[in-house]
């Protein structure tokens, strides 16, 4: 018998009044994958997070972790899944080992199983040297480090985290994305919200939710693919040269460049593909920039999402 | 514990850490009631004594003076001064440099010692009833003694034609303390108790620890249970605290028995508890549970008997006060502290305590949702 999906819904769809928070969102996750679910602030992605971990009930539709139904089998579903908010989900009064030891108790952790769980996280976090400081004193990475441990203890198949890296650093930024590759390779389905694009390429899955609507979901390369990202007769170029950000304005309003972005200190360009590199240099020239690095690119994440955005605001269909 | 109260020893651990470490909570729970005790034990003092008086004696005479020295005798009034005349009095009780005037006409001794009636005028400032009141009764009380003894003399009998004996019982010196304290008591380890729990909740909310908790498999009654437990503890603790006062501060005997006490007490708290989880349920952050619990505790210290006799209450205030946990709590202190009442007698007031915890309490788990909205 298959596994069934680690994350299914259908038409998941939450009202507050009269303001749709998420309109008809419906995806597929299977276990072990990363997803990595991506929108603006205010889109629904907590609100959907939400739903899913079953402490707000959905409007209209459907949603499935694991197999169970998440309006319906919630106490089945509160052993299954782990949730860390996105607010910081610490007791600050309690130390690191307390903390563990109290999330580990709430999900019914006894004795020598509540130990050794502990041990097990305090291992796999790396937390030995802080087990008697106060959460409230631990730097905003071994915060979240500390808070995705405690999510753990009852040892969730499916765990969802709310924005875990927004504020921390860019060393414990990567480490804590280490980890979320450990748990994903012993099985651990992931649901990780971001607003990095690097963290965005490093998931198996992407999803990206704009104005309460789900407007592309898919494998990274897969999306990088589609037609609407790679319009036909056209080719995306990379422009390294100085003083990008003055240069921009003008290279947008050049004949055969259909738009231009800044990617640090280059531009991505889409052209028509028409236009040979010797004429964009020329034109390139023309506007003040000299001495450009010009090479093809394949679109990022970023561009797939930039694109399919531009499209649904301007009423086309995905 | 499993089922009703699953998740019940989780929230206990981690709620006696929360409180034993928030030092600030600590000191403001225990603080204000402290302070409350100290201050209204001393100041609501109802026993007037030796309220200043100014003297306007136009008669200059030996009975006048003896006049005087009666009402100074009753330890209800100390001359603060002479006056020279009626405006000069008014002048004095206005400026507050006196309560009460006394003037005696010029003819006052010569109109006693002929057989018609001496009159004298009693000033009193009104703007503080209760002081306004003895002052009055002690006054009218030296001029029938005064007239009772002329009288006598006159119709040549040694005694009084009807003499009353009262014998006050369970407060014989009639001490304020004895009768505000108890009250005290009641009213301090309220608003201790309403806040601190009222804020427990509010403050998981505000942080998002809530979240973590609805998703975790927590029963409502387990949550309830274990966040009132330990301010439980800690309510227990402070009445201790507050009856040791009352009795080595303010030397009022305890009458009743000490079990009895603190069985009322761990009523009372319990429901108190209760009822400040309930606000913390309905409130979304600090600021409104703290406001909400003030509308709460608001009519206690008003309806529930602390100041103001519940019998002399017009009957819609009278209708509040047995609504109040306060109310039953503070007839019950009293009862045990001053008459040495049993919990037998008092098994009514009991009863209503325990149904109210147990209603209050079964609301906080029904209402509590274990989804946000």
């Amino acid at each position: 018998m298959p596994r069934p999906p680690a994350i299914e819904c259908a038409d998941l769809t939450k009202r507050f009044g009269g303001f749709t928070a998420v309109d008809h969102v419906s995806f597929t996750i299977a276990q072990g994958s990363i997803f990595g679910f991506l929108g603006p602030n205010g889109s629904g992605k907590s609100t959907v997070i939400r739903m899913l971990c079953g402490i707000l009930e959905p409007t209209e539709g459907r949603a499935r972790i694991a197999g169970l139904d998440v309006a319906e089998d919630t106490d089945a579903l509160k052993g299954t899944i782990g949730y860390m908010s996105q607010k910081f989900s610490l007791y600050d009064e309690l130390t690191v080992s307390e903390n563990l030891k109290f999330y580990g108790r709430l999900y019914g952790l006894r004795r020598t199983a509540l130990a050794r769980r502990r041990d097990e996280l305090i291992a796999l976090a790396r937390l030995e040297p802080y087990l008697d400081r106060r959460a409230s004193l631990l730097s905003g990475g071994w915060r979240q480090r500390l808070a995705m441990a405690c999510a753990l203890m009852h040892q969730p198949t499916v765990l969802f985290l709310d924005e875990p890296t927004a504020g921390i650093d860019p060393v414990a930024r990567r480490e804590l994305w280490d980890l979320l590759f450990e748990f994903a390779g012993r099985g651990m389905t992931l649901f990780v919200t971001t607003h990095y694009m690097d963290e965005a390429e490093r998931c198996s899955h992407v999803g990206y939710i704009y104005m309460s609507k789900l407007i592309v979901c898919g494998v990274p390369d897969d999306l990088k693919q589609r037609p609407e990202v790679n319009p036909p007769g056209t080719r995306r170029l990379d422009v390294t040269c100085d003083h990008v950000t003055v240069g921009l304005q003008s290279v947008r309003q050049l004949t055969g460049v259909l738009s231009a972005t800044v990617f640090g200190q280059s531009m991505h360009l889409l052209v028509e593909a028409g236009l040979e590199e010797s004429a964009l240099r020329d034109r390139l020239t023309a506007v003040g920039i000299h001495q450009a690095d010009i090479r093809p690119i394949a679109p990022s994440l970023e561009d797939v999402f930039v694109t399919l955005t531009g499209r649904h605001t301007n009423g086309g269909q995905v | 514990m499993n089922g009703l109260f699953r998740g019940f020893y989780a929230i206990l651990y981690k709620e006696f850490i929360v409180v034993l470490r928030d030092r600030a909570t600590l000191f403001f729970m225990f603080f204000p009631p402290l302070l409350q005790i100290i201050a209204f034990g001393f100041a609501l003092d109802n026993d007037v004594k030796h309220m200043a008086m100014v003297v306007l004696d136009e008669d200059h005479t030996v009975e006048s003076r003896q006049l005087i020295d009666d009402f100074v005798n009753t330890q209800t009034f100390r001359v603060v001064g002479e006056v020279g005349s009626v405006q000069e009095m008014a002048v004095a009780i206005r400026r507050r440099q006196a309560y009460v005037g006394l003037q005696i006409p010029p003819d006052f001794s010569r109109r006693r010692r002929d057989g018609q009636t001496a009159r004298l005028q009693v000033l009193v400032d009104g703007s503080s009833s209760t002081i306004a009141l003895q002052a009055l009764n002690t006054a009218l009380g030296i001029g029938f003694r005064e007239s009772a003894t002329l009288l006598l003399t006159e119709a040549g009998r040694d005694n009084l034609p009807i003499e009353v004996r009262p014998q006050v019982l369970y407060n014989p010196a009639m001490l304020s303390p004895n009768f505000f304290v108890p009250g005290v008591i009641g009213v301090a380890l309220q608003i201790a108790t309403v806040f601190s729990t009222a804020m427990s909740l509010a403050r998981e909310k505000e942080r998002g620890t809530i979240e973590q908790l609805l998703v975790s498999p927590l029963s409502r009654w387990g949550l309830m249970l274990g966040k009132l437990v330990p301010y439980l503890v800690i309510g227990m603790i402070m009445a201790m605290s507050l009856f040791a006062i009352l009795r080595w501060v303010f030397f009022v005997h305890i009458v009743g028995s000490v079990a009895a006490l603190l069985v009322a007490s761990l009523l009372y708290l319990f429901t108190l508890l209760s009822l400040g989880l309930l606000v913390s349920i309905k409130a979304e952050n600090h600021m409104q549970a703290f406001q909400m619990a003030m509308v709460v505790l608001m009519p206690s210290i008003f309806f529930s008997g602390f100041i103001f006799p519940r019998e002399t209450m017009p009957w819609i205030f009278y209708a509040i006060s047995t609504l109040l946990p306060a109310t039953y709590y503070i007839e019950l202190m009293r009862a045990i502290i001053l008459r040495g009442a049993s919990l037998h007698d008092f098994a009514f007031h009991l009863g209503v305590l325990a149904v109210m915890g147990l209603v209050l309490f079964s609301l906080c788990a029904l209402l509590f949702r274990k989804r946000i909205t």
